[in-house]
């Protein structure tokens, strides 16, 4: 009797289940009839976490990965990033009825104009103009917001006046509002990352009359948006809900009706919360669970590209001689040492032994994922050999014979035992890097092989910020480093390296490293009328770099910061050991998700098949 | 109350009241001598940028000038500033809503233990070497032992992973079960020990013989006579543990995704959020002091034969 009833009951609530997906369908059939949406299918919301409580919504201030994703959800400028038939990724216009072709001025300058489409309006019903661009603009780029990322208009004319020391109040970028609907922008030179930038969220439109309430963006009430989600509720440090704009321009594209950004920072409870399906998308993993999470979610643990580089900085500044050596050239002889020192790491076993990600072992700086002036990708033209890709060959066979150089190319320095196969005089260094599991194994594992062959380093962690304060002062002789790239473009991991640059934590051009007239640069081969023989940093790179970003013929351009490169890796003050790699997991049953090469995630023409 | 007892009261104050600015004092020193910034990042900002920054949050002027106009920020209209890291909301704020979640979850957490903890130690003094008295003892001393990150993850393993009765995080009231058991075992398992030991203490007195021997109801004995002088030690303990466990647990916080004060605190300092660091850390030394100034005052009322001085 008992069991006949229970399977009644089971019976009744497999029938109401269908009812209820039936019931959903209804809702969700596309009005123009042109995709058919399958049965079964859950529009109404989805539960992610992307990170803890973002540092800023403010499309400005905001310079992380988690508050991008949540602007371009927000917020719509006149790009974004859209995914093709194919799953590959291009950049469309947004707002901007196109993605126009300058407009070459007689000075070298060029001019964009574009026009919005009809019946953009804000999530309050007031109508998008023009002007909520230009004042978005020169807001981001003020010197008064001072925003991480007011560097990102560095290419629109006007910005550098604004920066000056005795900059007017007045001074503003060359944007102008033709009229409601039409804005013009002058570049002050042609740049290939253009459309990304207008469709990276700095760029995005906000409104002058919001953001006179600087708390305007960490509230619901207050925080007015353009894009296809309106904030409905902010539990600070819990739970961020999106809820779809119906008014929004593309309302009929947008599939999934909420998002509830879960907002926690213990890459464990993030892992509880998915196994136990309360959320469907989650940012970031245990580092130790990686292996097993593998195994056990093929279908659910990703590993996509991400634009970075991991790797190890030297401090130029650092002697690293044998005490008492005589050398004619002393720093051509650090220059040898440290690119050799970067070949006895084994970078395939760092990325299959420790971070276990899925990493890419790395042979130059500027990473995979950079395009080149044909499309190809930079780093595999980068370098000189045609043997490999990059500077040296990080293939597992080449293990043996990057360790036989590396060793022949010291024994001209240090003191070699033949009997032990170590050095006996190479000084004690400090490797510095910040409290975190895998920058540790990383650490220990550098340390080991090069007690290897007699070269002795000590380990030092640093709580963060102290750490970046340390690594910036060039106060260490070698830290762990890693860099993301904001835009597709190899300048964002060149224009680190010049002497006033606040990232330029090697020290280039700082210190002793100064005056040191140690850098030729001939750029005559390329058609550039520049040749320095024995100059300064600053005399040499820096110049370069000005040069790159003044060029306007696209394909020298390229080749130039392939030379940039070049002398930066020459230094051997910077040791690639892998490229990033973004993981994450995505319950199978999610369909319509992407995310492109910056890390931020894309919810809004998701579907959850049940 | 007598002119003695207000004389204590006000002395204590007074000293509660120098202890918070002794905690600023130290706090806002040892701050700024700790290496970095709020405005270090990744990617540096420009020279510029960093000036104009901290000339907003008054950081270009001198240390001292900056530590009295704390003070005076602080004396005369409790005013603790903006964030620097959470740009337009004020520290009061973000302090505000880390507490109402943290002092929700620490007060359940706290009655919990206290009423389970002082009904099993009684029944173990009662029971005493009984089976059931060792029972008691030997969970008791588990859960003292067992720290709560281990107890946290095995409960989120357990009912959440696998038997997936609560949510795993803390943004609905379900998902606060778990934290609140994970911060109520180890102070309802010491209250379970305190109450026993003083309880048998207690209950070995002249006089609870004497009522016995008058012939006074058992029950009577217990809940009149007893309880009541083997709650000293509870209330010693009780008063500062609630601050404690008020004031959040980062650990049990970050477990289970709670949005407590725990978390902002610990955030705050990696960030170097200078006034975050400073609010937090005064909130939590007037927690601290008035409640122990509670239960210092408590036991009087408790125990009459407990002087001032």
């Amino acid at each position: 009797m008992k069991k006949a009833l229970a399977i009644l009951l089971s019976l009744v609530m497999i029938v109401g289940l269908f009812a209820a997906c039936g019931g959903n369908t209804n809702n969700e059939t596309d009005p123009t009839g042109a995709t058919e949406t399958p049965a079964n299918v859950n529009t109404e919301q989805i539960n992610v976490c992307i990170a803890s409580e973002p540092d800023h919504i403010d499309p400005a201030l905001n310079s992380a990965v988690d508050g991008a994703t949540l602007i371009a959800h927000l917020f719509s400028g006149l790009a974004k990033w859209a995914q093709k038939d194919d799953g590959s990724l291009e950049i469309v216009a947004d707002a901007a009825t196109a993605l126009t072709e300058g407009v070459k001025n007689d000075d070298g300058t060029i001019t964009y104009t574009y026009t919005l489409r009809d019946g953009l309006t804000w999530s309050d019903g007031q109508p998008l103009t023009a002007n909520d661009f230009v004042f978005a603009w020169n807001r981001a780029a003020s010197k008064e917001l001072a925003a991480d990322y007011g560097y990102m208009f560095e290419i629109v004319d006007g910005y550098e006046a604004m920066q000056a020391e005795d900059a007017p109040a007045d001074a503003k970028l060359n944007a102008k509002v033709i009229d409601d609907k039409t804005l013009e922008v002058t570049l002050t030179t042609d740049v290939p990352y253009w459309n990304e930038l207008l469709a990276f969220p700095t760029y995005f439109p906000v409104r002058e009359d919001v953001v006179a309430n600087e708390a305007w963006a960490n509230e619901p009430a207050t925080l007015i948006s353009n894009g296809p989600y309106k904030m409905t509720a902010w539990s600070h440090n819990s739970v961020i809900t999106l809820e779809k704009n119906d008014s929004f321009i593309d309302a009929d594209s947008i599939t999934m009706k909420k998002i509830n950004f879960y907002l926690s920072d213990d890459a464990n409870n993030m892992l509880a919360n998915f196994q136990n399906g309360d959320w469907q998308l989650i940012d970031d993993v245990p580092t130790n669970e990686i292996a097993n999470l593998k195994a056990n979610y093929p279908d659910e643990f990703k590993v996509t590209g991400q634009i970075g580089t991991y790797y190890v900085c030297w401090n130029i500044n650092e002697d690293i001689l044998p005490a008492g050596a005589e050398v004619e050239d002393a720093e051509t002889a650090r220059e040898e040492i440290r690119s050799a020192i970067s070949l006895l790491f084994d970078r395939n076993y760092i990325v299959e032994e420790i971070s276990k990600g899925g990493e890419v072992p790395a042979s130059s700086f500027v990473a995979m994922g950079l395009t080149d002036a044909d499309n190809s990708e930079f780093y595999k033209n980068a370098g000189t050999s045609s043997d490999f890709d990059g500077y040296y060959d990080v293939s597992a066979d080449a293990v043996q014979s990057n360790y036989d150089t590396a060793i022949e190319t010291l024994k001209k320095y240090y003191d070699y035992d033949e009997a032990t196969g170590k050095f006996t005089n190479f000084p004690t260094l400090t490797y510095l890097y910040n409290t975190n599991e895998n920058h540790k194994a990383i650490g220990e594992y550098l340390q080991s092989a090069l007690d290897g062959v007699g070269i002795k380093i000590t380990l030092e962690n640093q709580e963060w910020n102290t750490f970046l304060n340390t690594r910036k002062q060039g106060d260490f002789s070698i830290a762990r480093n890693g860099w993301l790239a904001d835009y597709n473009d190899p300048i964002s991991f060149l224009d680190m390296w010049t002497s006033g640059s606040g990232n330029n934590d090697v020290q280039f051009g700082k210190g002793a490293n100064k005056d040191l007239k140690h850098y030729s640069m001939d750029l005559t081969p390329y058609g550039v009328d520049i040749t320095v023989e024995n100059g300064t940093w600053a005399e040499t790179y820096d110049l370069l770099i000005a040069k790159i970003k003044t060029c306007t013929d696209t394909e020298l351009r390229y080749k130039l910061m392939h030379v940039a490169e070049d002398m930066l890796m020459a230094t051997g003050c910077i040791c690639p050991l892998y490229f990033y790699t973004d993981l994450f997991m995505i319950n199978k049953n999610v369909q319509g998700f992407f995310s492109n090469p910056l890390g931020y995630k894309y919810f809004m023409y998701t579907s959850i098949a049940e | 109350m007598n002119s003695k007892n207000i004389m204590y009261i006000l002395k204590r104050i007074g000293l509660a009241l120098l202890t918070v600015w002794v905690v600023i004092t130290v706090t806002f020193f040892v701050m700024h001598a700790v290496p970095g910034g709020p405005f270090l990042g990744e990617k540096a900002l420009s020279e510029s940028a960093m000036k104009t920054l901290e000339a907003k949050y008054g950081m270009d002027k001198p240390l001292m000038t900056q530590y009295f106009t704390y003070l005076k920020d602080i004396v005369t209209r409790f005013d603790f500033g903006p964030s620097i890291k959470q740009r337009g909301r004020m520290v009061i704020d973000v302090i505000a809503d880390g507490m109402k979640t943290s002092a929700k979850l620490g007060l359940i957490a706290a009655f919990i233990a206290l009423i389970i903890g002082v009904v099993l130690g009684a029944v173990a003094a009662l029971r005493r070497n009984k089976f059931i008295d060792k029972c008691i003892m030997v969970i008791t001393t588990a859960f003292v032992s067992m720290p709560s990150f281990i107890m946290g993850a095995l409960l989120l393993i357990a009912f959440v992973v696998k038997l997936k009765w609560f949510p795993g995080n803390g943004a609905t009231s379900g998902g606060l079960v778990l934290p609140i058991i994970t911060l109520s075992l180890y102070p309802m398992a010491y209250i379970t020990r305190l109450t026993r030991s003083s309880m048998l203490d207690v209950l070995g007195q002249d006089y609870i013989r004497t009522a016995r021997a008058k012939g006074v109801s058992k029950w009577k004995i217990i809940f009149g006579h007893a309880m009541k002088n083997s709650l000293i030690p509870v209330i010693t303990y009780f008063g500062p543990m609630i601050a404690y466990i008020v004031t959040g647990s980062i650990v049990v916080e970050q477990i289970f995704a709670v949005p407590g004060i725990g978390r902002a605190f610990v955030q705050c300092i990696i960030n170097r959020d200078y006034p975050m660091i400073m609010g937090t850390t005064i909130i939590l030394a007037i927690l601290i002091v008035v409640m122990n100034m509670v239960s210092d005052i408590l036991y009087k009322v408790v125990d009459p034969r407990i002087k001032f001085d």
